[in-house]
């Protein structure tokens, strides 16, 4: 009951966050994904500026540091303590649900860093992403101090995040495959037993199929964390667009929900889903099933 | 509050409104997929707890795999529909 108050108080701060947006006139959801550069930086033709995805992603990785540190480097001997619980079963989760179900028994030494620090830093990055931080383009003036709004963003909501982190287990993916098999022979094992007859049809299409695990990665993590904070903030923004203060009744109530459900489910799933997808990509890569 | 949306909607023109049907169908049908599938695979984790409970923990995992596969699809809904919002 007191963390449901806590989140529901954590939601009524995000609100100064959409109000400001609709400051100049008309609001619009999407402009919480306008990323103006806040430091520019430019390396030859690459755009390395930083903005407000790339800030959260800092302190994504800085925190996930900081959750690795506080939570495995546990004094052990006396008494398991709270923190050392807690510690365990997230690498629990690592190991059991994530590790073991997609990799191999002699690979799980090599790839478990990778599976379960891509785990813990996803689901930093979606979490990071329900808590209103002070990280935002929108200004407002407190006592005649300009300060940024508190608003809610996650890193994971951009395509750029996702598709880099997806680029990551589909690279790895091709050189375990082929350091295991050699090249010609990683590719005959994307091959199903089929007859030879079928093989012209086969052979692009399950190159295709090996592009589309690239998308269907990233767009899942993106999709799911885009559409998750436009419907909080469609609905909190529901009252500025029909301009009614009464439809707060309605509107902040399902806000929360969604919230609620984001916060308690889609968060973890979606970090376990990637992380669990990458081990049995890697995986089916070094032991092909068929 | 009914009268504002008409008023909202009757602003619009009428590439617009073929826009936001453009957004609505692609999500629509997207959850439409998406909503048996769902059903089908917490319906089935029911019978299969109910006939071997012990097998609950092995089973979870596959769930939530199958949860989240499946409820992608909603999403390459929405994307589509909103490429044809943002692009068309």
């Amino acid at each position: 009951m007191k963390r449901a108050l806590l989140l529901v108080g954590a939601l009524f701060l995000a609100l100064p966050g959409s109000a400001v947006a609709a400051g100049d006139g008309e609001f619009d959801p999407a402009h919480e994904w306008e990323l103006k550069p806040w430091v520019e930086i430019q390396i030859g033709p690459i755009d390395m500026s930083i903005n407000k995805a790339v800030a959260y992603l800092i302190l994504g990785s800085i925190v996930s540091i900081a959750i690795g540190i506080a939570f495995m480097r546990v004094k052990t001997g006396r008494g398991p303590t709270r923190r050392q619980a807690l510690g365990e079963t997230i690498y629990e989760i690592a190991q059991v649900q994530v590790a073991e179900q997609g990799l191999p028994t002699r690979a799980i030494g090599r790839w478990f860093p990778y599976v379960a620090s891509l785990m813990v830093f996803i689901w930093t990055l979606n979490m990071l992403g329900f808590i209103p931080l002070p990280l935002s383009d929108e200004r407002f003036e407190l006592f005649g101090v300009e300060l940024p709004t508190l608003a809610i963003f996650a890193a994971t909501s951009t395509l750029s995040v996702t598709l880099a982190l997806a680029l990551m287990t589909w690279t790895f993916t091709h050189v375990e495959g082929i350091r295991e098999h050699g090249s010609w022979g990683y590719f005959k094992t994307w091959i199903p037993d089929v007859p030879k007859v079928m093989l012209p049809l086969i052979i692009p299409l399950e190159i295709l199929g090996q592009f589309m695990r690239l998308i269907s990665l990233s767009v899942r993590l993106y999709a799911n964390m885009l559409a998750g904070h436009m419907l909080i903030l469609t609905f909190i923004g529901l009252m500025f667009v029909l301009e009614n203060v009464f439809l707060a009744v309605i509107s902040v109530p399902a806000a929360t929900v969604f919230y609620l459900f984001e916060v308690v489910i889609v968060v973890s799933i979606q970090a376990y889903i990637f992380a669990a997808l990458s081990a049995i990509y890697i995986g089916s890569a070094i032991e092909p099933e068929h | 509050m009914l009268s504002s949306f008409l008023v909202l909607a009757a602003a619009e023109d009428g590439a617009d409104a073929g826009k936001a049907i453009a957004l609505a169908l692609g999500i629509g049908l997207g959850s439409l997929g998406a909503g048996i599938g769902i059903g089908n695979i917490f319906g089935s984790m029911i019978q299969a707890v109910a006939r071997q409970p012990e097998l609950r923990g092995e089973l979870q995992g596959i769930q939530w795999l199958g949860f989240a596969l499946t409820e992608a699809v909603v999403f390459y809904g929405l994307i589509g529909g909103l490429l044809a919002y943002v692009l068309v």
